[in-house]
């Protein structure tokens, strides 16, 4: 699993690639919520994830949930059809932002 | 008269000689007319006379003289009696005492204790009490009788009941050694059942062994086994098979390989172990659904398979015994066989059993073993039956056994019949179709590294059973939740045992068995939480059920840990 952030529009563009799993998902939450203490917005383009459990999600949402609270933009992008089926499952697609690609995203937030 | 037989009675009653010694000399002093004694005892060297009683003005108990030194050790020495009756006179008196104790000695009698030349002690008596002043407080030779006889009793009694403590010493070890035996036969699993194809039989030469046998069925229906023998056959022995049966009970359980196992059943032998005993082992695993047997042998005689056309092959060991050194060996696992009972039966016994005497001069031998299972069959007997038959042509031969006598079978008669009738495939049979059974097994240690292992197993076994891509990712992501669960909640995150991932296919479904070896789960609290609650964590279980056709815990076979089953139905 890989992490590459880099700054688009005012925001951090946060790409992860690879597998989310318990022995990952905590590099996930903590360059999240570094970017999100820092006071960015965040776009997480899940383009290469090739898999994500229940640990990567709580990651997510922990981040969602941190960025609120802070009054911060947050959404997806790119999600595939891997972990879209993960974010249905746990009907997490209608609570998240979620954008075709991160510049639509961007466009939208930034 | 009186006194005899009070000392006698005394002695015998009383578990306190010390008490006993000094109640005779305080009666003997007195009739005798002494101002003072001491009962002298010879220590087990030979070397010192130890005063264990004393009377009279001076306490000396505990002194210690050596043998053959002043007069109570000359005494003693020539198992002489010796009176002085006036020390002054008397070159050999010491002395050293009384300038020490203030006491004046004037006159000595000292009567030796002997029982049929065996020397005892003595007992020593100063200074006559005069009467009312006549006499002169120096002892005459009638008190020397009188003494001399009072010795020999008390040297009689006083041995007696040496004799009788050794006695109950020696039945407190009897007692103790039968509750060893009978906690080293607890250590041995009870038969199991009329149908089950496993039994053994053990036969102490003495009260406990050094020999132990034990089977277990695994969460999967193998039958896990082992037989060995402990060099020598005393409580040493008895100690080392208590450990090396309880690390084959303990490690057992842990899914091992059996080459593996011995491995490090042998590891922990030798960190703890005293050079020079050893422990030869044979341990295995029986599928009761194939006929198949894995075993490892570490230095054990050649088991004997005996195959259903009548012909026997012995099964050489493959590496030296538990307890050599790792170092020394090269410290691999001890190499594996796989043998196909085929509906055969498997011998695994002691070499008290081949060396035992049938008759005098006479022992069993390997001819003799294979014959008595010939006859046996023959006679219809079953294989607990034969094995038993076996032990008892050595106990009962007249002959005391050699060395203890254990047997261990495993007899795939039954097995292969119902595999036969049931239709199940035979292995080569197995090979051509599509599997049941078991895909795939994996044993991981129980942490979050693991888990890409498990997703990539899964993934293959879902997709050989002819799932779709889209299910099979579903079933790796219901399978990771619950390894998850293990990792997190079971082991709590510090990894400390392992999981075994059993991969079946059964009747049309897929199964995954997930086996864990922590404190069992309360599964009333395993419970999804609601969706609309919109918080990291406690998604897994919602996964699992939303994903799965099935999820149960089944009891562990042993009781240990817990065994959590999902289930997807394959659809053509």
């Amino acid at each position: 699993m890989e992490i590459a952030i880099s700054d688009q529009g005012g925001l951090k563009a946060v790409a992860i690639s690879g597998e989310v799993d318990l022995s990952t998902s905590p590099k996930v939450r903590d360059a999240l919520l570094d970017c999100i203490l820092g006071g960015s917005g965040v776009v997480v383009d899940l383009s290469q994830v090739a898999y994500i459990d229940s640990s990567g999600v709580a990651s997510l949402v922990e981040a969602f949930q941190s960025a609120k609270s802070r009054k911060l933009a947050f959404a997806l992008a790119s999600v595939g059809a891997t972990p879209m089926r993960v974010l249905k499952l746990a009907r997490l697609d209608q609570v998240f932002i979620i954008h075709d690609t991160v510049d639509t995203a961007i466009a939208a937030l930034g | 008269m009186d006194l005899l037989a009070d000392m006698g009675r005394d002695f015998a009653a009383s578990r306190d000689i010390e008490g006993a010694m000094s109640r005779a000399l305080t009666r003997i002093a007195a009739l005798v007319g002494a101002e003072g004694g001491a009962l002298f005892l010879l220590d087990d060297a030979a070397e010192h006379l130890v005063c264990h009683a004393c009377f009279g003005p001076v306490d000396i108990k505990g002194l210690s003289v050596a043998a053959g030194q002043g007069i109570v050790g000359r005494s003693v020495a020539a198992n002489k009696p010796e009176m002085v009756r006036d020390v002054a006179t008397n070159p050999h008196f010491q002395g050293a005492l009384d300038e020490k104790t203030g006491f004046s000695t004037k006159s000595i009698l000292c009567a030796p204790m002997a029982v049929q030349g065996q020397r005892i002690g003595a007992i020593e008596l100063v200074n006559k009490i005069t009467n009312h002043g006549k006499g002169d407080g120096l002892f005459a030779d009638e008190d020397l009788t009188f003494l001399m006889a009072l010795a020999a009793s008390a040297g009689l009694a006083i041995l007696n009941a040496r004799m009788a403590g050794e006695l109950a010493q020696q039945e407190v070890m009897r007692r103790e050694l039968a509750l060893a035996a009978e906690i080293q036969r607890g250590l041995l699993p009870p038969p199991g059942g009329i149908d089950f194809p496993v039994s053994g039989v053990n036969r102490p030469a003495r009260v406990v062994s050094g020999d132990f046998y034990d089977f277990f069925t695994l969460y999967d229906g193998r039958i896990a086994f082992t037989l060995a023998d402990v060099s020598g056959k005393g409580m040493n022995a008895a100690l080392l098979m208590a450990k090396a049966a309880s690390l084959f009970r303990c490690l057992g359980k842990e899914n091992l390989r059996p080459g593996r196992l011995l491995q490090r059943i042998n590891a922990e032998v030798c960190e703890t172990s005293l050079r020079g005993m050893f422990v030869t082992m044979v341990a295995g695993t029986y599928d009761p659904a194939t006929g198949r047997v894995v075993m490892a042998n570490a230095g054990h005689e050649p088991p004997l398979l005996h195959r259903v056309d009548g012909t026997f092959r012995a099964l050489e060991a493959g590496a030296p015994p538990v307890g050599i050194p790792p170092e020394l060996t090269g410290g691999g696992p001890v190499p594996e066989e796989l043998l196909h009972l085929d509906g055969g039966a498997l011998y695994i016994f002691t070499d008290g059993v081949t060396e035992g005497y049938i008759s005098a001069n006479q022992e069993l031998g390997d001819a003799g073993f294979k014959a008595k299972i010939e006859q046996s069959l023959r006679r219809g007997e079953g294989a607990a039956q034969r094995i038993d038959a076996i032990a008892a042509c050595l106990t009962d031969s007249g002959q005391p056994l050699r060395d203890d006598v254990t047997l261990l079978v495993i007899d795939d008669s039954g097995p292969a019949r119902v595999r036969a009738e049931s239709g199940l495939q035979s292995d080569e049979q197995a090979l051509l179709g599509p599997i049941e059974g078991s895909l795939c097994q994996l044993s991981v240690p129980g942490r979050a590294q693991s888990l890409i292992l498990v997703r990539r197993a899964v993934e293959a076994a879902s997709l050989a059973c002819g799932f779709a891509k889209e299910q099979t990712q579903d079933i790796v992501l219901a399978v990771d939740e619950a390894c998850q669960n293990v990792v997190r909640h079971a082991y709590g995150g510090r990894g400390e045992g392992d999981m075994v991932i059993d991969l079946r296919r059964e009747q049309g479904e897929f199964h995954v068995l997930i086996r864990d070896f922590a404190v069992p789960v309360d599964e009333t609290k395993i419970k999804p939480r609601a969706l609309d609650d919109v918080r990291p964590g406690g998604l897994g279980v919602h996964f699992i059920r939303e994903v799965m056709d099935g999820m149960d815990y089944l009891p562990p076979p042993d009781g240990q840990g817990n065994l959590l089953r999902l289930k997807k139905i394959i659809r053509a």
